[in-house]
């Protein structure tokens, strides 16, 4: 192993620029020429806009244009889409309204924006969209989930009846009722999965940046994923070819999924960049991000669980009402359907599961995945129904959780997934030790002399991460595929490059990936330069989101690894005339001595203990 | 529009200012010392945490004309002749950080923490002086940890000394 290979500990290498001020993060970049964007957004949930009087506006000090709707339609600017299809159990597809990024006829949530004033300074971009006149007509308001479907409830799209936008389902409906006919106990729970707002340190902002002597874009953006920014806005917004437009994501002060999405401001600083003729800067203000940036969790769910009469679970079903605001985000649909329902038999063994889930409009801000993205709500639902069970059957929690552990592997749960391997009584086990749980009554008796109220409660977890592969998330309506993209340059010098998909917003790639490449060529991480986040550099990728950096984009520089091995071997197998290795297996994880200058163009994993392995064979003559 | 000076970072500076100008904008903007940032404008998140005549100062909450005369000390001040600052190196050693938006504003609040509380300072009082500093990644742990090593160096201590927990 390289001393500053896997494992290793060692100082970042991004730190230095964080630590001293000099970090690159999207506000932090100006453009000669910039200038600067500020939105007048609704302040109702839900509006008629009869109509937009700008010229005051536009006559201010140093405003450049006062932009709306209708020259956004005018301009045939495209709308922004969902990428991931659910179809409803009926078989039809999900029904995705129109979301424009500047809302046209009527607002549909608190903060969407309705106009957009570009000023020569910040300052007068806000003192002009100040004079912007709306003519509001009030429209009645849905903002509860579990009311949006309800008879006589605000219509919001004309596309979703009843504001449905699919009735989805997962699971063997016959099956489930005869579990459940068959139990001996059954646990009922019905729970709110509160909405929160990501709130990323840095607010989003974006610069646009329109080149009319290529007719060509440039966006700095803060995203989790520069490609899949740029194939939507070119794709299915329609602002330029795919090849005239470029998506930088310098540094990004964390996302935490909110920046995975593509979102109204950035679209509008492109179009307005063209239209001006002048870079254009957004940052968002904490209250902008509030009322923009999409959400996270917002179910409703009633959920059941049936026992045999060992404590044995039979059955688990659930209906959940999921919020995804006023308009569908960029993957907002897959996050209560694949990335929720997938999840919900836990650690157990669970004969038979269903689960339904309406997904609903209401007039909020839009909600996309946000940490975990639908697998802590699984999470939630299933521990406090085991919770909820172990109370009713008069079992210990801990011992009701064990009795209904998967305890032999692979194990195909009844939705969808197979889990290959997990020893669920070993985590169960530390953690009671590690909590004193046998002295817990004790110390609640102790507690209750001195007039407190103790409590102990604990949770075991599963989840999904990478989001991948592609034939897989594809059958399930994914509209592109995961994989991610990894290319390796060596220089002549012997330093090394890493061009990568994946985007880091605080997850430290730039020292992972490096330690990646140190293990692999034995040469220290101060050698290795790992590139990300621009779509002129980066040939491709799909981001960073869903844990997916270490279990794809590492994977994929792996393979990139692979091929600079082959390569290396082929050229000392010339250079030094000697027949390349060719008896060698090995995995990235397996243990090897730093390798010498000498060894290392033709094995540099070898192990030690392998006589195939001494560098007499090796290097023996063709 | 009115004339500002203030010595920033050790160098005289002076400009003509829009009154509402706020002070981390002239540093941002007028300045370009960008590594102040601004995470919530409204004074909550201390990302914006400047050294105003020594003391720690959110810069989205002061004009420009109000640090008039005053002496300014910025994240880009902080290393002198090349050398980090303890604090800055307590950071890097104790993984204090992981997107760093916050980490010039932790860093700027650590030191004024120190040099109002001394050296040997408590996880508890590193705690509750963080009231007013914001981080979404760490969930703070490794931040305390670092400025106590920080603080502990700053006296002339090692800084790779284990946090006092």
């Amino acid at each position: 192993m390289s001393a500053t290979g896997i494992g290793a500990s060692v100082r970042r290498k991004e730190d230095q620029r964080f630590i001293t001020g000099k970090g690159h993060y999207t506000d932090d970049i100006n453009r000669p020429g910039q200038a600067h964007a500020y939105f007048v957004r609704s302040p109702h949930a839900h509006a008629k806009i009869k109509n937009i009087d700008a010229g005051a506006a536009a006559g201010m000090p140093g405003v450049l244009a006062v932009l709306t709707g209708a020259e956004l339609a005018a301009d045939k600017i495209g709308n922004l889409i969902c990428g991931w299809m659910i179809h409803s159990k009926d078989g039809s597809p999900m029904k995705m309204a129109p979301h424009p990024a500047i809302a046209s006829g009527k607002a549909c949530h608190v903060g969407d924006p309705v106009a957009v004033a570009i000023a020569e300074t910040l300052a007068q971009a806000k003192d002009a969209a100040e004079k912007v006149k709306v003519d509001y007509e009030v429209l009645p308001a849905v903002a509860d989930p579990a009311k949006a479907q309800a008879a006589g409830a605000p219509q919001i799209h004309e596309v979703a009846p009843n504001n449905t936008i699919y009735q989805w389902h997962l699971g063997d409906p016959k099956a489930i009722e005869a579990a459940f006919g068959s139990a001996k106990h059954v646990s009922r729970l019905d729970i709110v999965n509160n909405r929160l707002v990501p709130n990323a340190i840095e607010p989003r902002a974006a610069i646009a940046d329109y080149d009319s002597g290529t007719d060509s874009l440039t966006l700095w953006n803060t995203t989790q994923n520069p490609h899949v920014a740029r194939l939507v806005i070119a794709a299915f917004v329609g602002m330029a070819p795919e090849h005239k437009l470029r998506v930088i994501a310098p540094d990004v002060g964390g996302g935490f999924g909110s920046k995975i999405f593509i979102y109204p401001e950035e679209v509008v600083a492109l179009w307005a960049s063209r239209r001006v003729g002048r870079p254009v800067k957004w940052v968002a203000e904490r209250s902008e991000s509030f009322l923009s940036d999409a959400h996270g969790r917002d179910h409703v769910t009633h959920a059941e669980m049936a026992f045999d009469g060992e404590g044995k679970i039979v059955g688990l079903r659930a209906k959940t009402i999921a919020n995804l605001g006023a308009y569908m985000s960029t993957f907002s649909s897959s996050v209560p359907t694949y990335l929720y329902a997938t999840l919900l038999s836990g650690q157990y063994e669970i004969p038979q599961i269903y689960c339904e889930v309406d997904a609903v409009y209401t007039n909020t801000v839009p909600v996309d995945a946000y940490r975990g993205a639908g697998r802590p709500e699984a999470t939630f639902v299933v521990e406090r129904l085991v919770e909820i069970g172990a109370r009713e059957l008069g079992i210990d929690p801990a011992e009701l959780r064990k009795r209904n552990f998967v305890k032999s592997f692979p194990h195909q749960t009844p939705v969808i997934m197979t889990y290959d391997a997990g020893d669920y009584d070993a985590s169960l086990k530390k953690a009671l030790e590690l909590s004193d749980y046998k002295g817990f009554g004790k110390r609640k008796r102790d507690a209750a002399r001195n007039g407190k109220l103790r409590g102990i409660g604990f949770s075991t977890y599963i989840e999904a991460c990478g989001i991948a592969p592609s034939q897989a998330v594809g059958s399930l309506g994914a509209g592109v595929g995961l994989w991610e993209s990894a290319e390796v340059r060596v220089n002549p010098t012997g330093s090394v490059e890493v061009l990568t998909g994946s985007h880091s917003h605080g997850q430290g790639h730039e020292t992972t990936f490096a330690q990646l490449v140190s293990e692999r060529l034995g040469i220290p991480i101060e050698n290795v330069s790992v590139v990300h986040g621009d779509t002129d550099k980066v040939q491709f990728g799909m981001g960073t989101y869903g844990s997916r950096s270490g279990a794809v984009g590492m994977s994929a520089i792996v393979k990139a690894l692979d091929k600079v091995e082959a390569k290396a071997k082929k050229v000392a197998s010339h250079m030094l005339e000697a027949a390349e290795a060719t008896s060698y297996s090995r995995t990235a994880s397996s243990p090897s001595p730093a390798p010498t200058s000498r060894r290392r163009g033709a094995t540099s994993r070898s192990t030690p203990t392998s006589p195939t392995s001494s560098p007499a064979r090796n290097w023996s003559p063709a | 529009m009115p004339a500002v000076s203030m010595t920033v970072n050790g160098k005289a500076v002076t400009a003509d200012v829009d009154t509402r100008t706020l002070l981390v904008q002239f540093l941002r903007e007028h300045l370009r010392l960008t590594g102040t940032h601004v995470g919530c404008d409204t004074s909550q998140c201390g990302a914006c945490v400047v050294h105003v005549d020594g003391k720690a100062v959110k810069s989205c909450t002061l004009f420009a004309l109000q640090a008039d005369g005053a002496q300014v000390l910025t994240i880009e001040g902080l290393a002198t002749d090349g050398k980090l600052h303890p604090m800055q190196e307590a950071f890097r050693e104790n993984h204090g950080l992981q997107c760093g938006f916050c980490t010039p504003g932790m860093i700027m609040a650590a030191v004024d923490i120190v040099n109002r509380k001394g050296h040997a300072l408590e996880e508890r009082t590193i705690r509750e002086e963080l009231e007013g500093n914001l981080c979404r990644c760490t969930g703070y742990h490794n931040i305390v940890k670092s400025i106590a090593a920080g603080a502990r160096a700053m006296g002339g201590g090692a800084a790779s000394q284990q946090a006092a927990e």
